[in-house]
């Protein structure tokens, strides 16, 4: 997959390249459907920004649904960005290392445990789960959260089908 | 529509775009010129040609859109079977160019030309010396001996004919020698453009011509088969991938989708950015 450089990119694509004329690896690889940039990264700010969701809150659910898919991009990329939304190192361990959620508060809990079951089997969802996790967050933000837990499974995939390289290197 | 057209009309009249269309026909070709746009040759695996009911269909919507002209280009055009037949609807609906390299004008292609005669659709021919040896040293064996053959051929069937020179190595002398050619064959000095080699696809490999800089050319909506370009110099190939860095969109049916971004990408450059370099 091209990773075109600013002055590689179509026109159209520029725009979403920082001032310095760089780019995420994942934008850059977006480049060459440039038409398809102008709703897309518009719709992954509106789901990934903060929003009636903190943003620790959104950090912790990326790392753990790339945790479950097996991302390495999107968990070397989301990593930094979860540590400066003040995500703790104990909280990154307890959604990325899969030994145990004992860490985390109870309304963090839920919220994995929603996303867990989205991201491995939505079929499995129960009308106790949805309570459970109602009992934590507005119904808005239920429908804002399974968003998100879906969009990072699409881009999970995305970067793993094209294995895209992470920031630092490998694949 | 009628926004786009407006947005379109003041594009033109700001000299922000200019009002042709242009076409890729295909990117397949007879020759292999060193200096060509889009590695163009008869060993290329992909051919990439826009198909006929494509053309039309972008033919008719630019005229609704307010563009006044045709360009059709390649590759060889005239290695797409149809296009004969094609250029006369083309020419039906607005004045049309077609760049040739006039090397497969038999007797028969001669004869399904022939309904382009009094129609206004010029045939650009492409010769780049008056020595055959200079001009088919760039443009393969015998080209020469064959655009001589040609031109009047195309001349006697009423056929308009202009001539192109792509221009990196002749002498002054050279040049004009060049024109006094073309004028005993009955081609005028407007009818005669010329142009430097673009340092773009097969011409940088061997470091030929000039850097393309960004106001050197006028914007011109360039529809191939991989998407919509900036102009014609822009979906150029190098090592067997299309340039993207001047793609305006990848959608170009219905054309107005293409149109909207090319207005949009146009629309940051300065009112009466024609060009420097005069590239057309």
């Amino acid at each position: 997959m091209p990773l075109p450089e600013v002055d590689e990119a179509p026109l159209l694509a520029r725009a979403f390249y920082r001032a310095d004329g760089s780019a995420s690896a994942l934008t850059r690889s977006f480049a060459i459907a440039a038409e398809m940039m102008e709703t897309l990264m518009p719709f992954l700010g509106q789901i990934m920004d903060e929003s009636s969701i903190d943003l620790p809150t959104k950090e912790l659910v990326i790392m753990r649904v790339s945790q479950l898919n097996g991302c390495v991009y999107c968990l070397a990329a989301h990593r930094p960005v979860a540590l400066d939304a003040d995500v703790s190192d104990s909280q990154l361990a307890a959604v990325c290392d899969l030994a145990g959620l004992d860490s985390l508060s109870p309304r963090e809990r839920a919220i994995i445990a929603w996303v867990d079951q989205v991201a491995r089997d939505a079929s499995g969802v129960t009308d106790a789960l949805v309570a459970a996790t109602l009992d934590h967050l507005r119904d808005d933000q239920l429908v804002e959260l399974t968003v998100l837990a879906g969009t990072i499974t699409m881009l999970n995939q995305y970067c793993t089908a094209f294995q895209i390289p992470p920031p630092g290197g490998g694949l | 529509m009628s926004g786009l057209r407006d947005a379109v009309a003041e594009g033109i009249a700001e000299g922000r775009m200019g009002e042709r269309l242009w076409l890729y026909a295909t990117y397949h070709c007879n020759l292999a010129c060193s200096y060509c746009l889009t590695e163009s040759s008869p060993q290329i695996a992909d051919r990439r040609h826009l198909d006929r009911a494509a053309m039309l269909e972008a033919v008719h919507q630019a005229q609704e859109l307010g563009l006044t002209c045709v360009g059709i280009t390649g590759g060889e055009t005239f290695m797409v079977p149809w296009l004969p037949e094609a250029l006369a609807e083309i020419g039906e609906i607005m004045p049309t160019i077609v760049l040739t390299n006039a090397t497969l004008f038999t007797d028969r292609m001669l004869e399904r030309l022939q309904p382009l005669a009094g129609r206004d659709v010029a045939l650009q021919i492409s010769l780049d010396s008056d020595q055959p040896s200079r001009n088919d040293e760039f443009r393969g064996p015998d080209n020469f001996a064959k655009v001589l053959d040609a031109i009047p051929k195309l001349l006697n069937r009423g056929i308009r004919v202009r001539l192109a020179t792509t221009v990196e190595y002749q002498t002054e002398a050279e040049l004009a020698n060049l024109c006094t050619l073309h004028r005993s064959l009955g081609i005028s000095d407007d009818d005669h453009v010329v142009r430097s080699v673009v340092r773009r696809g097969r011409a940088v490999a061997r470091e030929m011509g000039a850097e393309l800089g960004a106001d050197d050319v006028l914007p011109e909506l360039t529809v191939t088969a991989d998407g919509a370009f900036l102009h014609p110099f822009a979906p150029t190939v190098r090592n067997g991938r299309t340039d993207l860095d001047l793609l305006v969109s990848r959608q170009t049916r219905p054309l107005d989708r293409a149109m909207s971004r090319f207005l949009q990408v146009t629309a940051g450059l300065p009112s009466g950015a024609d060009v420097v370099r005069n590239i057309r």
